[in-house]
């Protein structure tokens, strides 16, 4: 067996040996490396989307709730607008209704006022002309007495006097 | 042109030889072991530049597994970049010169494909059970069992030889190129060197030329005037023994050979890998009482 041939293998040919090694080789390339490369870099890359997409998680939920709040916000704006509308309203409204009450008051004062007082002018007309009819009556038969100068009957005259007031009255 | 050479031989079971294989085989692990614990360290939330990196190739490594093999075999992802790493650092560690690449051996393609094909028969008794793996061979029709079989057989024999073939055949390509140099060299160097006049010109002629070049910044003049000139020196020397011209023209074809034809043949070996597995390993929902089971 010449040394230079058994130096070599062949060239094309399995050594099972150098299988084997290779078959070792490979496992241990392959464990070495999934322990401290792929698993280790896969999970930071996996947190880290994780971890991003919990935060656009976060902030679609933050977003939305904001929304959500100025919407009710909003409802409640347009709540209280309306009220104090309404409220404004309703006071304008009784403020009208008093008035109205008020003025209607003030006339009704007003017009028994006026009533009583045209009573009472009627009245104290009534007393006036009564007054003044007695008066008349009373000067009549006085100017009468001088006129005829005799004592004149009251009674017999007095039916002619009532009738001369009457005249008065109604030329007064 | 030999296969690896024995380094020695250890005493044990009959002789254990030590091949240039075996020996590029465990640099590369020691290599990529180290690299990986290396670059695996101290990983951020808030990734240094290393880790960019790093992440950027883990991330395409799992997105293609996800692309070929479907998400449920996801898992796989590290066997197949450490085959991937170990294909692509088995074929560059020859470029080192001083070490044979690892798959211009048949020992290690080989062992991967049938690694391959063990995973594949694996998977397709766990997801079917040994009796149902066993009938999948008489699948469309039972007049198909010699054929699915022969097909079992020849798929890791084909995928061996193709990795094999390619790498060695770059490298019996690159050492016919070295020898057809080493005698153009010889040719050119006895021809120019048995009349010393001519050989003074040939220099005289490079040195001006180099000098030329380097004035006008040709790099076409530079070369040829380097050519010249060395050859000129050399045959005036009367080293006519000096295979000068391997120096360059290797190199471009070492480009194509090691670095091109290495890549392709790591991706094809490892795409073939995640196909061949993905196919024994069809979704989970195709084998629901499989997955049922486990």
């Amino acid at each position: 067996m010449p040394e230079f041939e058994s130096a070599f293998e062949s060239f094309v040919g399995v050594n099972p040996w150098t299988a084997l090694f290779t078959f070792c080789n490979m496992m241990v390339t392959f464990l070495v490396l999934r322990h401290f490369l792929f698993q280790p870099v896969k999970k930071m890359i996996d947190d880290r989307q994780a971890e991003i997409d919990a935060m656009y998680a976060q902030a679609d939920a933050a977003r939305q709730q904001a929304a959500e709040l100025e919407q009710q916000y909003q409802a409640r704006l347009e709540d209280v607008k309306q009220e104090s509308d309404a409220l404004l309203r309703q006071a304008a409204d009784r403020a009208r209704a008093r008035e109205a009450e008020i003025v209607a008051e003030a006339k009704q004062q007003a017009r028994t006022l006026r009533e009583s007082a045209e009573a009472q002018i009627a009245q104290e007309k009534k007393k006036a002309v009564n007054e003044l009819k007695g008066e008349i009556g009373g000067i009549a038969m006085e100017i009468a007495s001088q006129v005829v100068e005799r004592e004149v009957r009251e009674q017999d005259h007095q039916a002619l006097i009532d009738e001369f007031i009457a005249h008065v009255g109604d030329a007064s | 042109m030999n296969g690896p050479k024995i380094y020695f031989t250890i005493p044990l079971f009959g002789g254990i030889p030590v091949t240039q294989t075996a020996v590029s085989s465990f640099v590369v692990m020691v290599l990529l072991c180290t690299a990986g614990v290396l670059l695996g360290r101290n990983l951020q939330k808030r990734p240094s530049r290393r880790q960019v990196l790093v992440e950027k190739g883990v991330g395409m490594l799992y997105d293609m597994v996800r692309d070929t093999m479907g998400a449920h075999n996801l898992y796989w992802a590290p066997y197949i970049g450490a085959l991937f790493l170990s294909s692509l650092g088995g074929t560059l560690i020859g470029m080192t010169g001083i070490l044979r690449s690892a798959t211009a051996d048949l020992s290690t393609t080989a062992t991967w494909a049938v690694m391959t094909s063990v995973l594949c028969w694996g998977c397709g008794i766990r997801a079917n059970g040994f009796a149902g793996w066993l009938k999948g061979f008489a699948d469309p029709v039972p007049v198909m069992l010699p054929m699915n079989i022969i097909s079992e057989i020849s798929q890791p024999i084909s995928m061996a030889f193709r990795h094999f073939g390619n790498i060695a055949g770059g490298g019996v390509l690159t050492s016919l190129l070295y020898t057809a140099l080493a005698t153009l060299s010889g040719m050119v160097l006895g021809a120019v060197g048995s009349n010393a006049v001519v050989s003074a010109l040939l220099l005289a002629l490079g040195l001006a030329l180099l000098v030329w070049g380097v004035r006008v910044k040709k790099p076409g003049r530079k070369i040829a005037g380097v050519l010249f000139a060395v050859t000129g020196g050399l045959a005036l020397l009367g080293l006519t023994g000096v295979p000068y011209l391997q120096v360059g023209v290797p190199g471009i074809l070492s480009l194509y050979f090691d670095v091109f034809s290495g890549g392709v043949q790591a991706l094809v070996f490892s795409l073939l890998t995640m196909v061949y597995i993905g196919n024994c390993c069809p979704p989970p929902e195709e084998t629901e009482p499989a997955s049922g089971a486990e």
